[in-house]
């Protein structure tokens, strides 16, 4: 391991580059996403916004932010990243570019930008802060919402699985592909320094727990983040070079139900229902466990 | 011999455009394609950045120039509607992007051929724009765009329009200045209000409030301001070139009785309408809006107030109001006028049809000249 990456909490850099006192709600894990990853990728960074929660940080004639910041709308943070590479070439600024944008932003609406960005390999890091669903309009039915979840527009739990966005980003064949939670922030910057290692795009998606959309106390996000992983209903790996590979394997899975029973979005679901959960994280478990928690997903 | 593509691009490269993102529609085409041949033999210093879609073009646009580059591209039609949302967020932001637009009537159906509904569709975005007559006029509004657009009292986006096909792909003699001589003219883009640099930590694009009101009506005044800074700069440049541009162009008014008004290349065969009525001893005349934003209300005012009667052509249509340049007409000088709607799709209006439009004055109507 490079000394660059992180061993334990105290080797998380102190300086802060988004700055106490903004409006982001109570318990917000995606405000701490991207406070955690500035302070690994430092003030020569320029961060683009696509519209949702985060567009509420600055807020004129004030903002939180000690590093640049440029927010134009909510699709297309993949064509201003794109652009921003070449403008930032041209003008000789040496920075890294971090495009932070929500899951409906990446999975839905910017998916096209995303896409057209990716296929260049634009040399950029763009983290999906992603609250499985749209947050910031009060916790709509987005593509990367799980099924079962209640959300304000399916009332009764949405029937459809959450998109395979790291597979989607997989078949560009990007630089560096991740998942991650600040809930572990050790593995999680170490993936933020990663991908501002690789040259060419690298794209992480972060489970950020939303308390107000999910449905929980607002001192819990940490523990919710932790529970879904440690459930497996979140899994953390990353994809390099074709290949997936687990970074944190749980030594002994908790049962789904103490994940699902802590949240509002899931209190609808029967015993049965949570059993169906349960079984479906059983068998993906079972199968990556006989893969080694390692497999190849482009030829 | 170029043609009206081939001027907008030649407008770009002479202005040092650094960043120019696109995406292929027609009849905008040829003026990427011309771009990145030259870009790819070095004759133009720039990056050539294909995005997915129009909508990603602009929001290119906006990034790039919000890093203080200098920026082009074109487009058409539909594209030009998929840029909307982003048309509203470059001029919000107050970047000086230059834009050709190579207008197209709008689907559906849908259809290759030109009329000013696309354009138009954009009236409201903030954006300056020009409506050009001749591929000369496409090069220099091009160049003397971006020395308007950057003006500290301006700081707006710029669109140009030519039409589809009558001067896209038509070949007219163009004039194309040395590039020392437009070097001097317009010096390199160093923006003070949008800055995307580590060194001086901005943030672009933050949400306001109360405040919302007050940033549209600086967005006013820089439009109100722009008319001044259009008429410097046009002197600047007949000074240099003898071509002769402003924010309207008067023809044979002085003793006109009665005048058409119109926009964009059809001008030409209006010119020459008026021509062979007043060697019958007919006093008509034209006048032709080079700019619809701003509004050149002053040059209207002055340029028709003793013509008694006055007919407005549209090369678009506004389902449920009308002409959009007749009603503006209307609420400028506060008379009335004959409304044409005509050319919608590209449909030749020709001679005959611009004499039939002359007699046809003097009655507050919207005529279909089909």
């Amino acid at each position: 391991m490079k000394d660059t990456y992180l061993k334990r909490l105290t080797d998380i850099p102190m300086e802060d580059y988004l700055v106490g006192g903004h409006v982001a709600c109570q318990g917000c894990s995606a405000s701490l996403g991207l406070r955690l990853a500035l302070k690994v990728l430092g003030k020569d960074t320029i961060v683009i916004n696509g519209s949702g929660c985060m567009t509420l940080l600055p807020v004129y004639p004030t903002t939180p932010l000690r590093v640049p910041w440029l927010h134009l709308a909510i699709e297309n943070s993949g064509a201003a990243g794109t652009a921003l590479y070449y403008a930032l070439r041209r003008k000789n600024i040496d920075a890294n570019i971090l495009c932070y944008a929500g899951d409906g932003a990446t999975y839905d609406i910017g998916l096209q930008s995303l896409s057209g960005a990716a296929e260049k390999n634009i040399d950029m890091i763009y983290i999906c802060y992603n609250n499985q669903s749209f947050g910031n309009t009060g916790h709509q039915r987005a593509s990367s919402t799980p099924r079962a979840s209640r959300t304000s527009t399916t009332p009764v739990g949405k029937v459809e699985a959450a998109k395979d966005m790291t597979a989607i980003m997989a078949a560009h064949r990007i630089s560096y592909v991740a998942t991650a939670c600040p809930s572990y922030p050790i593995d999680f910057l170490n993936k933020v320094t990663k991908a501002a290692e690789v040259k060419g795009m690298a794209f992480i998606d972060l489970l950020v727990p939303c308390p107000v959309g999910w449905g929980f106390d607002p001192s819990e996000g940490i523990n919710i983040g932790k529970l879904a992983v440690r459930t497996g209903m979140w899994k953390l790996y990353e994809i390099t070079d074709g290949r997936v590979n687990l970074t944190h394997i749980p030594k002994k899975r908790r049962r789904v139900s103490e994940y699902l029973c802590a949240q509002g979005r899931f209190s609808h679901l029967s015993e049965r229902d949570i059993e169906e959960v349960q079984a479906e994280v059983d068998q993906e478990w079972s199968s990556l466990e006989a893969r080694g928690y390692g497999y190849e997903i482009m030829v | 011999m170029i043609t009206g593509n081939g001027a907008a691009a030649w407008g770009a490269r002479l202005a040092r455009s650094e960043i120019v993102p696109n995406f292929p529609i027609t009849p905008q085409t040829a003026i990427i394609e011309v771009i990145s041949s030259w870009i790819a033999s070095g004759e133009m210093n720039a990056d050539f950045l294909p995005m997915e879609s129009e909508h990603s073009v602009q929001s290119a646009l906006a990034a790039a120039s919000s890093a203080g580059t200098r920026v082009f591209s074109a487009t058409s039609s539909q594209g030009l509607l998929l840029m909307t949302e982003m048309m509203f967020v470059t001029s919000g932001l107050r970047l000086p992007v230059v834009m050709v637009n190579v207008s197209r009537a709008l689907s559906a159906p849908i259809t290759l051929w030109s009329d000013h509904n696309d354009v138009l569709a954009q009236r409201d975005s903030g954006w300056l724009q020009i409506f050009c007559s001749n591929n000369q006029e496409v090069l220099d509004s091009v160049v003397m765009g971006y020395k308007i657009a950057e003006n500290s009292d301006v700081l707006l986006p710029m669109m140009i329009n030519l039409d589809g096909f009558i001067l896209s792909a038509t070949r007219e003699p163009v004039e194309i200045p040395d590039q020392d001589e437009i070097d001097d003219f317009l010096p390199a883009y160093n923006p003070k209000h949008t800055i995307l640099d580590p060194k001086e930590p901005m943030s672009v694009g933050g949400v306001v409030f109360d405040e919302y009101m007050y940033f549209r009506s600086q967005q006013r005044m820089a439009m109100c301001n722009s008319k001044d800074i259009i008429t410097d700069v046009c002197a600047e440049w007949e000074k240099m070139t003898d071509r002769r541009y402003g924010l309207v162009e008067p023809y044979c008014l002085e003793d006109s009785e009665r005048v058409l008004v119109i926009c964009g290349s059809e001008s030409a065969i209006l010119k020459y309408t008026v021509d062979k009525l007043r060697a019958d001893g007919e006093k008509v005349g034209m006048l032709r809006l080079r700019t619809v934003r701003p509004f050149p209300c002053e040059g209207i005012v002055d340029a028709l107030s003793d013509v008694e009667e006055i007919g407005v052509i549209d090369q678009d249509i506004s389902p449920g109001s009308g002409g959009i340049i007749a009603t503006e007409m209307k609420a400028c000088l506060g008379r009335d006028v004959t409304s044409f709607i005509a050319g919608l799709g590209g449909r030749r209006i020709g001679a005959e049809k611009y004499e039939q439009m002359f007699k046809r004055l003097g009655r507050d109507v919207e005529e279909w000249i089909f």
